[in-house]
């Protein structure tokens, strides 16, 4: 199992190798020219050239490549071009709202659409069946800013009920925290809960038309108990896999959520940095992203043997 | 990413091409023809009938009463729909209602091309990685990079790298794709190749690309005619995303997206703006997810005897 | 109902985590001195000097402090200075400091520091640098005074001093300001009445500001940014929201507490809620412009441009930056900022009454134009950029000619925009953005008028005469020879054409009602503002 662990990580290295090669040298034929929005509307092409002189950004590819993966390795992510801070510590800032939206939004969509998977697949055929899964496709259909907006709109505005935007830190309360992270999380959530629906109602299909679940019908154990003891346990590793691959999806949306809330999230960061073309932040934060991603779907991998004991690595 | 990569998505790939067992349930009456294939499939009926209506829309939107999508009238801003105005006016006095029309022609555009471009592109790196095994390793890294980058944020960095058209748009939301196709086909490739009658085709010293050709390709295609259809459904999504970030569709061409993104600033004053485009695209996307749904429904035999 | 839904939630919440919740009555007596301010973009540095973005400047002017500012009249008024004396020639002016001036790490202001910030922002500066070009020297005579000696007199050398037109002459220690123009500034220290806390800095969402405690206002009654600046507030918090539609919502449900830029389509709905008051931001304005690029055809030609002007509807481009309310914007056939002193409408006649086409289309086959693709590149991201390049757009379609509409975001156009290359070769033929009213009040600060060539801002014009008349106003001695220069001045740009003004326009902001104290300035005003 250990070794299974480091052989895993191990394997990362090229993956996060590729990712680094491919980042940069997208950034490197990217037109856009951080000096020149650094310089302003005011700026001549003269300064403008010595701005860029001054940040580096001058010197040929491979230069710039080798110097950049040299200082990652000593654990040195740069500094942004704009902001003049550490990018690490721009990534530490905007760390916590991301995790957070992104924790809750998992909680609540595996709360909610497990059972409306489960309930679906258990009334297959039914108009319950049908009801759960149009609105699962919708949640899937529709665009994440639209179901932002309208929560926004109907719960903050009208109702008062939570506010509006804005994050506030887990250090300054649970609930002032929470406030503001119901909306966006079921924003973000609809996408995922549908996803994850959709895959609990296929995968208990089909564990259900197996033959020991019709063994434990006959043995006369209760449906309730068949379903979500018996089919549940053995539908979870397609689910498991699905909610570990949504993760992406999840950083996806999560750009659109946090800039309809206003969340200072590492979404919105990277976003920025893009238009602005803050490249040392764009480089952390996409290396960040796929580090994560690595990680989530090794502890998916890891999660196999709980769900499956027959998997062994 | 080794154990989980076979197992993406709904459709287990080795469930496509599993070897038919007899029919050992009781035959159950079966219904022919048009009406019979809709009451056995009613959500390929009805997503197909939606994305029929959608696509003639697209077609003869020049018929159905629309002005020049793009004729500016600032005297007439921000109008709420009314008769002369269906679905009102925008910020700059253009026509919702023949920007929507018309914006079909992009959205379908971009779902299709997307998927085509995507499936294209999945298939050979699949096929290739799956045959040849010194290539597997370096494409799959390579894959397994692009992953690894939200789709999303992907696609805005390579608008970033150039200007707004629908051709870019393309690109761009295609090649976050990729890799999941490539997956898909480098699974079925993998689960075939041990196969006794491939092994047979490999031994009689048949061509590479023949037993590709004729025993490989085609067993992937129902998968991927599935996975084409989520594509090109979270394609006309991921679309309206960027242009909500502003590295979309360019505006001159109207597209659901790009109306909703520029209404959005103005929702709570003209909501028609992103209302009616928001609606159109809504029911095109479940039309396709439900189409797709009913698809891996009929081309799963195991699932489909039970339905 | 004396309480509504939400109270009641924070208490069920509050009855279950009493511990983490912050004692209410400490909460509402700091909540007054605790303003919330939305900002017009995110502040993503603070080095005034280095960059050049309003937002930059506006959070600038809390944190620095700068020898003169510009009253709300448009004069230079002592601020760091007590006062000066001028040499009967003009050539040497000696400042001295007023007292009880520190920084914000407790040193003392003295002229070193002084003479050492404003070198760094001569290199910067087109005003800076014309005066460093007239400067014999520039030295400290003791703690408190210092002495600028020129070759030759430079009445507008107040005006540089004050003026808050990018970039602005702020005052840093010594340490700092002796860095590298070019590069930015590693520490933000400076004299004015706010401190910037850095430590609480969430570049893209956040920006904290606390008053300064050692800050000495001056006794006069503060205006604009003369004037004794008293911070009625303890802490200003910047909150960026990129959303303008959240932004909104935010304001109405009383998150925040003012809105520098709200849209003007969503004023009706903002008035509409009685606890919040909208008005006019700044007299001066905006000025939104069409600009050419003059090194390559067709618009190197002086005929093209002329026919594009001709046919320039202002209403049109207006309608589509600040909507239907009409009083929001004016047609301007100058380069100068309406309502301002130089304002002169002299050779305008291009831009005004009833559109030639027909006189447009013979001066485009004229100059020889034939269906070249014209590039404009368009920032999409930017709604006052983007609804004038629509307008053009379907303004040059009309006019018969080709466009290619590169749509992109800010970032590309501000890199693109900078290549001289020809526009089929990466380059451009046109942009929109605009400019500050404040900005065209002089025409040294109005840097779409330069026309060095290829040194020139975007768009590289050429133009011998506008230079020297532009020579010409550095040197004017008073209002009424500034005056003679700037109808000329206007005459020889509306014929040359170096861009097409679109229209004069004026923007909301919009606050709480418990807000009193804001007023009408081209910046974010902070001294005076008071919360109930």
């Amino acid at each position: 199992m250990l070794g299974y662990v480091f052989r895993r990580i191990v394997t990362t290295i090229p993956v996060m190798a590729v990712v680094a090669l491919l980042v940069f040298s997208l950034l490197y034929i990217a037109p856009g020219d951080p000096a020149a929005v650094i310089a302003g509307d005011q700026a001549s092409p003269e300064q403008i050239a010595h701005i860029r002189a001054s940040l580096g950004l001058d010197r040929p590819f491979l230069v710039r490549f080798v110097d950049w993966v040299w200082r990652i390795l000593q654990g040195d992510l740069g500094t942004s071009i704009f902001t003049n801070l550490p990018v690490s510590h721009m990534i530490a800032q905007r760390i916590e709202p991301t995790l957070s939206l992104m924790v809750l939004t998992l909680l609540l969509s595996v709360v909610i659409a497990i059972p409306m998977g489960v309930m679906a697949a258990a009334k297959q055929g039914t108009w319950i069946d049908r009801v759960i899964m149009v609105l699962a496709v919708l949640g899937f259909s529709t665009p994440v800013f639209v179901i932002g907006y309208v929560l926004a709109y109907v719960f903050a505005l009208q109702l008062s009920w939570l506010p509006v935007q804005g994050y506030t830190p887990l250090a300054d309360g649970f609930w002032p925290f929470l406030q503001n992270l119901i909306l966006p999380a079921f924003t973000l959530g609809g996408i995922y809960i549908a996803l994850i629906a959709r895959i609990t109602r296929t995968s208990m299909l089909e564990v259900l038309s197996q033959d020991y679940v019709r063994t434990a019908r006959a043995k006369g154990l209760g449906f309730g108990t068949v379903l979500f003891v018996h089919a549940l346990k053995n539908a979870a590793v397609p689910i498991t896999t699905v909610i570990g691959l949504g993760v992406a999806l999840l950083i996806g949306g999560a750009v659109v959520t946090e800039s309809v809330f206003a969340i200072p999230g590492l979404g919105r960061l990277t976003v920025d940095a893009i238009l602005r073309r803050d490249y040392p932040v764009i480089q952390g934060v996409v290396l960040l992203f796929s580090f994560a991603y690595v990680l989530v779907n090794l502890i998916v991998d890891l999660l196999y043997t709980v769900f499956d004991p027959r998997i062994r690595y | 990413m080794t154990a989980s990569s076979s197992q993406e998505l709904a459709i287990a790939p080795e469930v496509a091409v599993a070897p038919e067992l007899p029919e050992i349930w009781p035959p159950v009456r079966r219904r022919r023809g048009f009406l019979g294939f809709v009451l056995k499939h009613p959500t390929i009926a009805i997503g197909g009938l939606l994305i029929l209506v959608m696509a003639l829309i697209a077609v003869f939107a020049p018929y159905l009463g629309t002005v020049d999508p793009t004729a500016l009238a600032p005297a007439r801003r921000l109008r709420p729909p009314s008769r002369d105005y269906w679905f009102g006016t925008d910020m700059l006095g253009r026509d919702v209602y023949s920007r929507v029309i018309y914006g079909s022609r992009v959205s379908l555009i971009v779902g299709i091309a997307v998927s085509a471009v995507a499936c294209a592109l999945g298939m050979m790196i699949g096929l290739l990685s799956g045959f040849i095994r010194w290539l597997d390793a370096i494409l799959m890294r390579v894959m397994d990079g692009v992953m690894s980058i939200p789709s999303i944020l992907l696609a805005i960095a390579l608008m970033a790298l150039t200007r707004g058209s629908v051709r870019n748009v393309i690109i761009a939301i295609s090649i976050a794709e990729v890799p999941r196709v490539a997956r898909l086909v480098r699974g079925v490739v993998l689960s075939l190749r041990e196969q006794p009658f491939v092994e047979a085709a490999v031994a009689a010293g048949t061509r590479r690309f023949m037993i590709l050709w004729r025993h490989i390709v085609p067993n992937t295609l129902a998968p991927l005619t599935v996975q084409a259809t989520y594509i090109s459904a979270s394609a006309m999504i991921t679309e309206a995303i960027l242009s909500f970030i502003g590295a979309g569709t360019p505006p001159i061409i109207p597209s659901w997206g790009n109306i909703m993104a520029e209404g959005r600033a103005l929702w709570e004053v003209t909501p028609s703006i992103v209302f009616f485009p928001a609606i159109f695209l809504s029911l095109t996307v479940l039309a396709v997810n439900l189409l797709g749904d009913g698809l891996r429904d009929a081309l799963d035999p195991r699932l489909m005897r039970r339905i | 109902m004396g309480m509504n839904r939400r109270d009641f939630l924070t208490l069920a919440a509050g009855a279950g985590a009493v511990a983490t919740l912050p004692a209410p009555a400490i909460a509402k007596e700091s909540e007054t001195r605790v303003l919330r301010f939305v900002p017009q973009a995110n502040l993503p540095n603070l080095d005034p000097v280095w960059g050049t973005q309003y937002v930059v400047r506006n959070a600038s002017l809390l944190v620095y402090d700068t020898l003169f500012g510009l009253s709300s009249n448009l004069e230079p008024k002592p601020q760091m200075c007590a006062g000066y004396e001028t040499s009967a020639d003009g050539r040497v002016w000696t400042f001295r400091l007023r007292d009880g001036l520190y920084f914000h790490d407790k040193e003392p202001v003295r002229s070193v520091d002084v003479v050492a910030s404003l070198k760094r922002w001569m290199a910067r500066d087109a005003m800076g640098q014309v005066l460093k070009d007239r400067l014999d020297a520039l030295e400290v005579v003791n703690d408190k005074q210092f002495r600028v000696q020129l070759q030759k007199p430079f009445p507008k050398l107040l005006l540089a001093l004050a003026k808050p037109m990018p970039n602005i002459a702020v005052v840093m220690p010594e340490r700092i300001a002796n860095s590298d123009p070019f590069k930015q500034v590693a520490e933000y220290i400076g004299s004015g009445p706010m401190r910037f806390r850095r430590d609480e800095w969430v570049p893209g969402s956040r920006a904290v500001f606390e008053r300064f405690s050692d800050y000495v206002p001056r006794e006069e009654t503060g205006d604009w940014l003369a004037g004794g600046k008293r911070m009625e507030l303890d802490r200003i918090e910047w909150q960026v929201i990129p959303d303008a539609a959240t932004a909104a919502a935010a304001l109405q449900s009383g998150e925040v507490d003012w809105w520098e830029t709200p849209i003007a389509d969503l004023v009706p709905l903002l008035r509409a809620n009685g606890k919040l008051r909208v008005e006019i931001a700044d007299n001066l304005g905006n000025i939104g412009i069409l600009r050419f690029n003059h090194l390559y055809p067709p618009f190197n030609d002086v005929r093209v441009r002329r026919a594009v002007a001709m046919v320039v509807s202002q209403d049109d481009y207006m309608h589509a930056v600040v909507g239907s309310d009409d009083a929001l914007w004016r047609p301007m056939p100058s380069i100068f900022t309406p309502g301002t002193p130089l304002y002169t409408e002299a050779g305008g006649e291009i831009l005004k009454g009833p559109r030639h086409w027909e006189e447009a289309k013979r001066l485009l086959a004229e100059a020889g134009y034939n269906g070249e693709k014209i590039v404009m590149l368009v920032a999409t991201d930017i709604g006052i950029t983007k609804g004038q390049s629509d307008v053009t757009a379907d303004l040059l379609k009309r006019l018969g000619m080709n466009v290619d509409y590169v749509a992109t975001d800010w970032g590309t156009v501000g890199a693109r925009r900078a290549k001289q290359d020809p526009p089929s070769a990466g380059g451009w033929h046109i942009f929109h953005t605009w400019l500050a009213g404040l900005d065209c009040t002089t025409p040294a600060t109005n840097i779409a008028l330069r026309a060095n060539g290829r040194k020139a801002w975007f768009g590289w014009p050429s133009s011998e005469l506008i230079q020297t008349l532009i020579g010409q106003w550095y040197d004017a001695p008073d209002l009424a020879a500034e005056r003679w220069v700037a109808a000329d001045l206007n005459k020889a740009a509306m014929d040359f054409l170096p861009y097409i003004p679109t229209g004069f326009f004026l923007a909301y902001q919009a606050w709480r009602n418990n807000v009193s104290g804001i007023v009408k300035a081209p910046f974010p005003v902070f001294w005076g503002v008071r919360k109930q």
